[in-house]
């Protein structure tokens, strides 16, 4: 009946052990192993400070984020320079974190839920910290390898990334001066590295080079700034899509207070909205036999066809071509 | 491109055209180039005012030592989410969502506090009254008292008692009074019955200091939980870059936390698989029998 004395399966089936795995006794115990902090029943310490005496100190949040994630103390200019992003990081209107965190409110959900999936928003073209700073490591690395000018490293790699919403560069903050001043805030503060020259190479190429008029936006603006900080592209996508949880929360609130919740079954979608398939009626089960078709491909042709094919049903997935990798960077 | 927002609705929060973002009628920018920090922008963004410097003060103090608790159920989930490799922000998601009604109950505490300095207001009592009344009250109930004992630190979270003092000296008011009472109440009351002595935990003495800052139960409770989001984005980091995806590999020196032998299994005994012939048969007499009813969850 079934397929488990197959003579093409790795193992008997038929006379496998049961019951669970003895303990490995060959090997030390599961501890959870960290760089980055740990604590006894009278101390908190992270990469070697005791958080308590820290904040006794006068240290606060911003001087730990330096902490935890690089392992040292901030100079005072640059925990400033780290405010100063925050401060224009937390809130930004209704987008997308916000209104993720609304729609998960509206569930009657707790505040944990709405902040934490709003975290969620921030991805490869929203708040791309990950991919801007691929790029900007890359272009560095490039540089670096090819021993050309950086202008002439920027321009080629511009050229082929100008639509990037990963790119720092574009039309979205032509009126809003708040990216500009973070970048002379940070030159005027002294914080201003590698990362914020690259970045204003990458601003002239692309003006050069876009038909449409561009200047650097906010991704760029506070990509530079924090990977200059020396925040890596890692930390700083954790560190600014937390920083805008804040916020979120108190979207949550405000959407609580002054909005319903939304039932299950309640929301509609005008059918002026939709362009699928005509309405049909529902063949039975004796007559799926008729009307229905298998779709393997037995050819890497027919595949091509069928892939073909499915690529015009919107929703399938089928046009959406992408690679997902491991999320460790390799330059 | 389509800048219009998803969800159209009216906000006292914030606006933003191209030319600005306001936030409670501020441009952000304007905020940061004055020298205003993130401290500020959270009493801005929640409670629409410009902080005193003693109560920036105090909630610096408390977001520093917020930030890091090293394993806890937050940071456990992001270092078993970023296990599977997603993308970063789903591991710190995680985390933030696992504070609950045990893990940092907040806004639960807050609304405590609210009733029983109501009722103090209500019934013409003092806050050092009401502390006792309201751990009578939970304690008969059977109720946990919020805001006291942690599992870890067994004499006390080393921060609570310091949060206290500091909150003494920052900005002492009604929150901490009530806090206190209840503090002392609470620990006479085991001391009667013979139970050791329970040390005020984090929710107690940080969300204490929060709402006397002003803030309002869940709003307390996001600041609480979501600074704790910046670490578990570290520790998540961390594992992501050092440690083995997946954690059950052989090759560690260490069992791993998902190494087979981390496997107790305490449910059935392993069992038959019945045919399709057998099922129905075998089926009602399992549903008659109803052991599996000790299994059910």
């Amino acid at each position: 009946m079934d397929n488990l004395d197959d003579p093409r399966l790795n193992f008997n089936y038929r006379t496998r052990e049961r019951g669970t795995v003895p303990m490995d006794e060959k090997r030390d115990r599961f501890q959870w192993v960290s760089e980055v902090a740990y604590k006894n029943v009278h101390r908190i310490v992270s990469r070697g400070y005791d958080t308590t005496e820290l904040v006794e100190q006068g240290y606060g949040l911003t001087d730990v984020l330096f902490i935890d994630f690089q392992s040292r103390i901030p100079l005072i200019e640059e925990d400033k320079m780290l405010n100063y992003v925050m401060v224009c990081m937390l809130e930004d209107g209704l987008s997308s974190p916000a209104n993720i965190s609304r729609i998960v409110a509206s569930g009657k959900t707790l505040l944990t839920q709405a902040a934490g999936s709003s975290i969620l928003a921030f991805g490869h073209a929203y708040g791309a910290y990950q991919e801007i700073g691929k790029t900007m490591d890359g272009i560095l690395a490039r540089q670096e390898k090819e021993g050309k000018p950086p202008a002439e490293v920027v321009e080629a790699v511009v050229k082929t990334r100008l639509n990037d919403p990963a790119l720092g560069v574009s039309g979205l903050m032509l009126k809003d001066p708040m990216a500009k001043r973070m970048i002379a805030r940070a030159e005027k503060s002294g914080v201003a590295g590698k990362y914020v020259s690259l970045m204003k190479e990458i601003v002239k190429a692309a003006q050069k080079l876009s038909q449409e008029p561009v200047d650097i936006d906010l991704l760029g603006a506070t990509g530079a700034v924090m990977f200059d900080l020396g925040f890596t592209p890692e930390a700083t996508w954790g560190i600014l899509a937390v920083t805008r949880a804040f916020a979120t929360g108190a979207h949550y609130c405000e959407e609580i207070e002054r909005e319903a919740p939304v039932s299950l079954g309640q929301t509609l979608t005008p059918k002026e909205w939709y362009d699928g398939p005509e309405d049909r009626p529902v063949p039975t089960l004796e007559e799926r036999k008729k009307v229905a078709k298998a779709m393997e491909a037995q050819t890497p042709e027919e595949w091509k066809q069928t892939f073909l094919e499915r690529q015009k049903i919107k929703g399938s997935g089928w046009a959406i071509v992408e690679e997902i990798g491991d999320p460790r960077r390799k330059i | 491109m389509d800048r219009q927002p998803l969800i159209k609705r009216k906000t006292a929060l914030s606006y933003k055209t191209e030319e600005q973002t306001v936030v409670r009628g501020y441009n952000v920018s304007d905020l940061a180039e004055a020298g205003y920090t993130f401290y500020d922008m959270l009493f801005i963004l929640f409670q629409n005012r410009i902080a005193a410097e003693n109560e920036v003060d105090m909630l610096r103090y408390e977001t520093g030592e917020f930030l890091e608790h090293s394993m806890s159920p937050s940071a456990a989930s992001a270092i078993a989410v970023i296990g599977g490799r997603p993308n970063l922000p789903a591991a710190i998601a995680a985390a933030v969502m696992t504070f609950g009604s045990a893990h940092g109950p907040g806004a639960a505490h807050g609304y405590m506090m609210h009733k029983y300095i109501e009722r103090a207001r209500v019934e013409g009592k003092t806050l050092e009254e009401m502390g006792k009344i309201l751990v009578d009250e939970y304690m008969d109930a059977g109720l946990a008292v919020m805001g006291m004992g942690q599992p870890q630190h067994l004499d006390g979270d080393p921060r609570a008692e310091p949060t206290h003092i500091k909150h003494e000296q920052l900005c002492s008011g009604v929150y901490l009074a009530l806090q206190r009472s209840i503090e002392k109440h609470f620990n006479a009351r085991r001391k009667k019955e013979g139970k050791a002595f329970v040390a005020v935990n984090m929710i107690g003495a940080g969300n204490t200091a929060l709402a006397e800052l002003g803030f309002s139960p869940n709003a307390a409770w996001c600041i609480g939980c979501v600074c704790r989001g910046f670490s578990c984005a570290a520790h998540a980091t961390y594992t992501m870059k050092k440690g083995h995806a997946w954690a059950a590999s052989k090759r560690e020196p260490m069992v791993q936390m998902l190494d087979l032998s981390m496997i107790k299994y305490k449910g059935p005994a392993d069992r038959e698989v019945p045919s399709q012939s057998e099922r129905q048969e075998y089926a009602r007499k399992q549903k008659e029998e109803g052991e599996y009813k000790k299994w059910t969850i």
